[in-house]
């Protein structure tokens, strides 16, 4: 199942949803069985009898062989919000196989709602920007809404660029309830305005893990001659020799990174990189993980 | 400074694609799209910029590869004269030594002035000697050494020969496609106009010779000479022996000169001659009474002039007793014997005399002592006649047999053995005669085939040829002259009659000169000649001789033939003029009397005008005209190739190309 994940083979699939099921079903899966998640009613432990507690809780059975009152606890009501913050700037156009950066986020962003809305009940919501916020989805469990967050999605077409900083206050003042944030975007932005623009976010007690979605050429580029380049969304264009790509901008695509897990990390948020030619499991494991933690 | 191969240049329109390649197509890179320029700041173009200096110059490596490589190819010179050429230069040094350089002090003047150009120049060039007599003779290699070109010099000989100056530039032309570097030619020559070829063009040089001319004399010298004498190789009767001298003048004024005839150092007859202004006179000595055997004879004038070389000429004359020869005819005819008896005195000058028998008398007779035997139209010979007549042939007598019209009732032609198969009238056909058609003109008897033409044959035999070889047909095809191999000895057979009634041949001229030359055919014995020219050449031997030897004494007494030479060499130059006395591989001795071409004796010098004209033609520059100015020429211009060095750079610049191509191409390589 696990060649279901690639991105290449994804691509092949019209319409997000299925592209969603096929990638959750793929990888649950492809893992054990774990006691650390399953629907709320499910039984997690017993306690003592208090005075004042509720009798309808009470193992009887245990009671009759034990004389001892019981209380059965249940996972409780742990739906959660979860809110996609999707860049749709010029840049996520880029690509240097068969799978841009927007898509491979599309495809990631579907997967994650089909498992929060699909199977875990979890609301979930859309806010896709660029400079400014161009839609939004709020977060909700009602019917359908989850083919309302994958039409989000499929009209996010990337235009304009990336500004963190000016859609921020329209972030704060959406996400009212506190559930968990995810942002993917290239994040072409110095590490400190990032975090600058997204740690209020978490102050405002989310869960914030930042999805940091790169091209294979743009981590290791490879120019055999000279070229010209052209930025995406700026569309200014510098001539670049094949020995600076291959050393100066390596060393500062690797410090850039490196800065940018170490200062979402001190800000208490999480970092994952998602390259666009690896599988896309690393994202679901990443989501899992956080809904793990906040249970 | 120019091209040796000027169209090579054309290859530099290939410098116009390492331009392309790096200037104009660079530009038609498309622009490639990345996600941001965040991380590729100014100091990116800057280092774009050292590559584009990097790219220049690897554009101006590869240019200049191109560039030289052309030049390479088109040979680029620079014109040099100077010091440094000098030493390449050979100075040619040639004497004419020809006979009219006996005149007065000519030779010793072209000596004299030839040294005073060698001492001119000094050691450290090369230079050689050379004659000009009849060819262009080497006296020595191209040598530093001025003791030996001096000693060269010195011993240059006035020779008997004629100077052609064709055959000097003939010789130097081939001189010239051995040696590349420039030949400085002098000439010390009287420049005879006589020595001048027929065309001009024979005189051109190549561009590589510089032509000085060295006149040793200006002006034309007047000379009588003994021109040319006609005498008879062979007499066998003295009072019947005519000599005949011919008397010339060049440039001279009307004169009267004595002529005496010297036969073996004495003079025999001595006549005055009144020789024109510039003009020529012959005098007739009407007996040579000469002894048997050979002797040394000239006609000698007293000519008083400065070349005294030419006022005799030699010839040498041969006294014998004439030859018997047998005719057998017919009694009835009387014709046949008058036609070649006076055929036969009148063309061989008494060397034959004709022993006249009817065939019905010839008995027991001794055939051996007659040089060969005519059957005139005989009908039949006795039997005993015809079988003495086939062994004189066997053993290596001739025979002359006439068919005419008494033949034709004996199908058996005496000795020759063919038959006659049928009689040809051409009397009785519509043209009442014919002609000769084909014949063969290598046939001794046929060597004037050109003057048949107006024969007229009325009457002919048809003999069936067999194993004979046909030298003359009729036009009908007609077997005329057959030639036939018996024994050691030969038959010649004529199918119609020596009269002239089967045929109008004995009234025609061409009748005495092949009866001339079939009776020297059949008897053995070939007209000789008593004189001949300077550097002329002799037959020693035929190809049946190959293995016998033969013998040339020249007139110093000496034997210029070495032994190998003796036996082996075909033919001899006989270069000096005097008498050589030869025995011949034949077994025949000879003397020959041997004489400068007259030619030689014309002292008249080639026009200034045409001197200048050979010196232009042979190069431009060197407009030196008198000895003087000839030895202060300036050095040649030489052209100095540069292509050697447009390859060092193209060698270097190749080098430093292909290190900082590989440099390039290496900051491309990824890591694994």
């Amino acid at each position: 199942m696990q060649r279901f994940l690639d991105p290449r083979v994804l691509a092949g699939i019209s319409g997000l949803d299925l592209v969603a099921k096929t990638v959750v079903d793929g990888f649950v899966a492809g893992l054990h069985r774990s006691p650390d998640f399953g629907f709320s009613q499910e039984f997690a432990e017993y306690r003592a009898y208090t005075p004042g507690d509720d009798l309808r809780h009470v193992d009887w059975n245990v009671y009759a062989r034990t004389e001892r009152a019981y209380l059965k606890r249940y996972r409780g009501e742990t739906n959660s919000v979860l809110t996609l913050l999707l860049d749709a700037s010029n840049s996520m156009n880029y690509t240097s196989h068969s799978v841009k950066k927007m898509d491979y986020a599309r495809y990631t962003a579907a997967s994650l709602f089909y498992l929060a809305i699909q199977d875990q009940r979890d609301a979930a919501g859309l806010i896709v920007f660029d400079d400014e916020v161009r839609n939004f989805i709020r977060p909700s469990t009602r019917q359908g809404q989850f083919h309302r967050l994958l039409s989000g999605l499929e009209l996010a077409e990337p235009r304009a660029r990336t500004d963190f900083a000016k859609p921020l206050r329209h972030f704060q003042e959406f996400l009212r309830r506190r559930g968990l944030v995810l942002i993917l975007s290239d994040f072409y932005e110095s590490p400190e305005t990032i975090v600058r623009t997204v740690e209020p976010l978490r102050f405002h007690g989310n869960e914030v893990i930042l999805f940091h979605i790169l091209d294979p050429q743009e981590i290791r580029p490879n120019l055999g001659q000279s070229a010209i380049l052209v930025d995406l969304e700026t569309d200014e264009r510098l001539e670049v020799t094949p020995e600076y790509a291959h050393d100066e901008y390596r060393k500062k695509m690797d410090a850039h990174i490196e800065a940018l897990r170490d200062k979402t990390r001190a800000a208490g948020m999480d970092y994952y990189q998602l390259v666009t030619d690896r599988p896309l499991d690393g994202a679901l494991r990443e989501y899992l993980t956080i809904r793990q933690g906040k249970n | 400074m120019g091209f040796l191969a000027p169209w090579f240049l054309a290859g530099a329109l290939a410098l116009g694609v390492p331009v392309y390649l790096h200037l104009l197509r660079r530009h038609t890179t498309n622009p490639r799209p990345v996600s941001s320029l965040m991380f590729f700041e100014k100091r990116t173009q800057s280092s774009t910029r050292q590559r584009r200096l990097r790219f220049l110059l690897l554009l101006a490596l590869r240019l200049a590869v191109l560039f030289f490589l052309v030049m390479a190819f088109a040979n680029p010179f620079v014109n040099r004269r100077g010091k440094a050429s000098a030493g390449d230069n050979l100075l040619l040094i040639v004497v004419d030594n020809s006979f009219s350089m006996r005149e007065g002090t000519r030779l010793a003047d072209a000596k004299r002035e030839a040294t005073s150009l060698l001492a001119s120049r000094g050691g450290g060039s090369r230079a050689q000697v050379m004659t000009l007599g009849s060819q262009l003779t080497a006296l020595t290699q191209p040598v530093q050494d001025p003791g030996v070109l001096r000693a060269a010099i010195a011993g240059i000989q006035p020779s008997d020969s004629r100077a052609n100056f064709g055959e000097l530039a003939r010789g130097i032309r081939s001189l010239a496609d051995s040696v590349h570097s420039p030949i400085e030619m002098h000439l010390f020559s009287d420049m005879q106009k006589s020595g001048m070829p027929a065309s001009f063009s024979e005189l051109s040089l190549p561009g590589n010779i510089s032509l000085l001319l060295h006149p040793i004399v200006r002006d034309s010298v007047p000379n009588w000479t003994v021109e040319s004498v006609n005498a008879p190789g062979q007499v066998w009767d003295p009072k019947k022996a005519r000599v005949q001298a011919v008397i010339a003048g060049f440039h001279t004024p009307a004169a009267t000169r004595s002529v005496t005839l010297v036969v073996n150092g004495k003079g025999v007859a001595t006549q005055n001659a009144n020789v024109p202004a510039n003009g020529r006179v012959t005098v007739e000595f009407q007996t040579l009474d000469v002894p048997y055997g050979f002797s040394k004879c000239e006609v000698r004038i007293d000519s008083a002039d400065t070349l005294p070389a030419d006022d005799v000429t030699l010839f040498s004359v041969e006294r014998a007793d004439p030859e018997d020869v047998l005719f057998v005819h017919e009694r009835g005819d009387t014709r046949s014997q008058v036609y070649f008896g006076a055929a036969l005195v009148a063309a061989a000058e008494s060397a034959f005399t004709v022993e006249n028998v009817p065939a019905d008398q010839m008995g027991n007779a001794n055939l051996q002592k007659y040089a060969f035997v005519v059957l005139s139209d005989v009908t039949s010979v006795p039997s005993a006649f015809e079988n003495d007549l086939l062994r004189y042939v066997q053993g290596g007598g001739s025979v002359l047999i006439a068919a005419g019209t008494s033949s034709s009732g004996h199908p058996h032609i005496p000795v020759f053995g063919g038959n006659i198969s049928d009689t040809n009238d051409y009397s009785r056909g519509p043209e009442r005669f014919t002609t000769v058609g084909d014949a063969d003109p290598s046939h001794p008897s046929m060597q004037n085939i050109a003057k048949w033409s107006g024969v007229k044959f009325y009457y002919a035999e048809v003999v069936d040829p067999g194993d004979a070889r046909v030298v003359a047909r009729l036009t009908d095809g007609t077997p005329l002259l057959l030639d036939k191999k018996i024994g050691e000895g030969r038959v010649l057979l004529l199918a119609s009659g020596l009269d002239n009634i089967t045929n109008d041949f004995p009234l025609h001229p061409s009748f005495v000169p092949f009866i001339d030359q079939t009776a020297r055919y059949l008897s053995g014995t070939e007209r000789r000649s008593g004189s001949a020219v300077a550097n002329s050449y002799l037959e020693l031997r035929t190809a049946k001789e190959q293995a016998v030897s033969v013998e040339v004494i020249d007139p110093q007494g000496r034997r210029p033939l070495s032994i190998q030479e003796a036996s082996s060499a075909q033919s001899f130059e006989l270069t000096q003029a005097g008498f050589y006395e030869l025995r011949l591989a034949n077994g025949r001795r000879n003397v020959i009397g041997v004489n400068a071409d007259r030619r030689e004796s014309d002292l008249d010098v080639i026009p200034d005008e045409t001197l200048a004209l050979w010196k232009g033609n042979a190069t431009p520059q060197t407009a030196a005209s008198s000895p003087a100015t000839a030895s202060t020429t300036e050095e040649p211009v030489k052209p100095y190739g540069l292509w050697w060095y447009a390859m060092l750079v193209l060698l270097v610049a190749a080098i430093v190309e292909s290190l900082f191509a590989s440099g390039y191409l290496g900051t491309q390589r990824e890591e694994p």
